[in-house]
């Protein structure tokens, strides 16, 4: 009974993970063709970019709403603790895809283009700077008391390594979506992507390069994990297998492969989430609040673990299949 | 302002208005999925253009409104964690999971099915074609289904117990099972489906009286006019054994539908409230027309009351709903709009069976298609108003009889929730007018009745891409 109570928190931790996961992946194409759309100048190029995402946008989203039910579920403390402390990054989340959703329906009926188009690019960098400064206060922790209640304010997020992390997210969404463009896009357009997606690479390098430093120093409680073992072993492997993927995307944009570069992006960023899953596990609200206390009861997650655990093999299958 | 610094009154008002936008767009696309699924089967059976071209037509508005739904709903969700922190705490393992499963499911539908519904004519088989849409109004309804779960728990929470001011589950099915269940899904579910005939309806009158494409939209307005036949009078039916289940679960808010202050004991009639002017502070209706004994015979068909009917002097005023005003006129509104689409369901009905509604005659209807058209918003007027006395009307409880709204708010500065709702009203406020906006232009367009037809011209409707092309194999006959 014991192992059962460790057992099906640990299992939710990975299914959301799973969805977290995916959800950046997928959106990350959208969120970073989005913000991409911004910097270009060109009108008919901005509108090649919507067009390739017009169908997608909505399915990928979905991953967050069901992320949003699962960690409703199956960790409720957390869900209500977690999302009332990042108040502020949340709302520019929902308010940044609202306008990216509008962009995409509303741009196809209407004869001001540039408008939608322009919400289209600013909704997806808003979203992507909301869920940056997201991930980046839940790493550095939350203000809780002993029951796992907010009691630290509401500006609690933001500071320079929440800025950091929000900085660095953007310019991995950038890179996830000009690899996409690249694999869907040819001519001169393609060539525009490889230049971007070398910039991105080595932006959201630097960038993850300065949270690894960053992270073990400022915070003690990470430090003491992440250098004893068995976990030393595994933060060892990490940066070494970071380094060689990067080499490997580096080397694919340069000779210009078109399918390489997406898929050394995805193994970059699964990485990246496997050591932060790593370095979280298993709090749910670092450091104070671990999956086992916040979890709901055994019967909810059994519960729902029937329902949505049937679906997950379905909706994956789909994903693979599209 | 003293409510410009309460959190509570802010986080209820900020839901109130996201979910009173947000309804407007899912009521639409659910109730219309299953015409859609309605006109494209009758394409199927007797391959008349005209239904596929109906088909075609109406996802356009259909496609619109969804994608705004899936935008506007996202707050909904994110709401109960950000605003509503100690209500998520004690509910999350029955509520959450619930919401986890629309969510799943929600998925199914838009990344299985609704791509396939709309950019899969001529490229797929018409019979998994007709499959993608009966999954899409499926997997609209299941969502329906699973939120009207959600909340009819909080109306009538059972199969657990409130331990330590956290919700236990003993009994999932007992929770999704509970005894608010059954009627309120089919309550919403004929909403939503009476809103979108009306809609149909409207817009096809319009149609009619402007000269455009007569015979074309005679045919939805009869297909919406026989759908209305049936779910007029269930609607209201329906509606009655709702109320009966809010006068045995929640006396308090059928005090407050009813404006009724004082109690009316059992054995004896009892009038009732037509129109009132509510005074909550002297506890009373200052100014009223009563309908003598009507009481017991819209409650029970009879004169004499088999059981008291309690007034809302019964509780303390901190136990029962306050805004009565609101709860009473907005149970009337939703009523009175029932009634009327069933009265206009009534008189088309009478002039279809006197042969007025014919292609060639029915363009002289011109009052009875300005009524249609007048119709057209009355269903969403009635959905909003009956979400109001369902979600005013259970005040001050978020889950009636266990947690207060008060006890369920998070504690944040009232000024972030000012900040947040000022901002959705506004961005809701475009929402809605931009829809409005490019689905007039969308009506305006009209319908085009040039589109080539998949399986009969021998050419696929969509042709952007290659495509593996299943001609028609019934025989000749059977296409016509």
């Amino acid at each position: 009974m014991d192992a059962l109570l460790h057992f099906l928190p640990q299992v939710w931790f990975v299914i959301l993970a799973l969805f977290l996961f995916l959800y950046v992946m997928l959106d990350g194409f959208d969120l970073g063709v989005g913000i991409l759309s911004l910097t270009s100048s060109d009108e008919e190029r901005r509108s090649i970019l919507m067009t390739s995402l017009g169908n997608i946008w909505d399915a990928n989203e979905t991953w967050l709403v069901l992320m949003g039910g699962a960690l409703f579920g199956a960790f409720p403390l957390a869900y209500g603790t977690i999302l009332s402390a990042l108040y502020i990054p949340i709302f520019m989340m929902i308010f940044g895809l609202i306008f990216r959703a509008v962009a995409f329906e509303f741009r196809e009926h209407s004869d001001r283009k540039l408008l939608w188009n322009f919400a289209f690019g600013a909704g997806s960098f808003i979203a992507a700077l909301g869920q940056g400064f997201a991930l980046g206060a839940v790493i550095e922790g939350i203000a809780v008391d002993a029951a796992g209640h907010f009691i630290g304010s509401i500006w609690d997020w933001l500071d320079w390594r929440s800025l950091l992390v929000a900085l660095t997210l953007i310019q991995g969404y950038v890179l996830i979506g000009s690899t996409y463009l690249i694999l869907k896009t040819e001519g001169e357009l393609q060539k525009n992507h490889f230049r971007t997606a070398k910039l991105a690479a080595i932006t959201t390098v630097t960038g993850a390069i300065l949270i690894t430093i960053v992270t073990p120093i400022v915070y003690e409680a990470a430090r003491t994990r992440l250098l004893s073992p068995p976990l030393v072993y595994i933060f060892a492997v990490i940066p070494v297998l970071g380094v060689v993927l990067v080499g490997l995307l580096l080397r694919s944009l340069n000779q210009e492969e078109e399918v390489t570069p997406l898929i050394w992006t995805i193994l970059i960023f699964l990485l990246t989430f496997i050591g932060l899953g790593l370095i979280v596990f298993p709090y749910i609200i670092p450091t104070q609040i671990t999956i086992y206390q916040a979890a709901a009861a055994p019967s909810a997650l059994v519960f729902m673990l029937t329902f949505i655990g049937v679906l997950i093999p379905i909706m994956l299958f789909y994903n693979i299949y599209n | 302002m003293d409510i410009l610094s309460n959190t509570v009154a802010l986080s209820r008002m900020q839901f109130a208005l996201t979910a009173i936008f947000h309804m407007l767009w899912p009521v639409l696309t659910t109730g219309m999925s299953i015409y859609l699924v309605i006109v494209e089967g009758m394409w199927l059976k007797t391959r008349n253009p005209d239904y596929y071209r109906h088909a075609r037509f109406w996802s356009k508005l259909f496609v619109l409104n969804f994608g705004i739904g899936v935008a506007s709903g996202l707050p909904m969700e994110f709401q109960f964690g950000t605003n509503w922190a100690p209500f998520s705490e004690a509910v999350g393992d029955f509520f959450g999971s619930i919401l986890g499963f629309e969510g799943a499911m929600a998925f199914m539908l838009e990344a299985g099915f609704l791509g396939i519904m709309l950019f899969g004519w001529g490229r797929v088989h018409p019979a998994i074609h007709y499959l993608a849409t009966i999954m899409v109004a499926f997997g609209a309804n299941l969502s329906t289904f699973w939120i009207l779960v959600a909340n009819s728990w909080l109306q009538s929470p059972t199969g657990g117990e409130m331990v330590n001011g956290k919700f236990v589950v003993s009994d999932y099915f007992q929770a999704i099972a509970n005894p608010f269940m059954v009627k309120s899904v089919s309550h919403m579910f004929f909403a939503t489906l009476e809103t979108s005939l009306f809609v149909i309806g409207g817009i096809s009158a319009w149609y009619i009286l402007n000269n455009r494409h007569q015979e074309f939209f005679a045919r939805s307005l009869k297909i919406v006019l026989a759908a209305a036949v049936a779910v007029t009078p269930l609607q209201i039916y329906i509606g009655h054994l709702s109320a009966e289940q809010v006068a045995h679960y929640q006396p308090t808010k059928l005090a407050a539908m009813e404006a009724k202050w004082e109690t009316s004991p059992a054995g004896q009639p009892a009038d009732w409230s037509l129109l009132a002017i509510p005074d909550e502070a002297a506890q009373r209706n200052s100014w009223e027309i009563t309908i003598p004994n009507g009481l017991g015979y819209i409650l029970e068909f009879k004169k004499n009351l088999s059981e008291p009917v309690p007034g809302l002097k019964e509780w303390a005023p901190s136990d029962r709903p306050r805004m009565v005003g609101l709860i009473y006129y907005s149970f009337r509104i939703m009523s009175g709009i029932g009634f009327f689409l069933a009265g206009l369901m009534l008189w088309s009905l009478l002039q279809w069976l006197l042969g007025n509604l014919s292609a060639e005659k029915i363009a002289q209807q011109k009052w009875l298609l300005r009524t249609w058209i007048f119709a057209a918003p009355l269903g969403y007027i009635a959905v909003e108003s009956g979400w109001i006395v369902r979600c005013v009307g259970r005040q001050p409880w978020a889950m009636y009889g266990e947690i207060r709204t008060a006890d369920a708010a998070s504690h944040l500065p009232a000024g972030e929730v000012l900040t947040s709702l000022t901002l959705f009203t506004v961005v809701y406020s475009i929402l809605f007018v931009s829809t409005l906006y490019f689905g007039s232009r969308i009506i305006r367009h009209g319908p085009n009745l040039e589109l080539p037809i998949p399986g009969l011209d021998g050419q696929p409707a969509v042709d952007t891409e290659p495509a593996t092309f299943v001609p028609d194999q019934r025989p000749v006959e059977a296409q016509q």
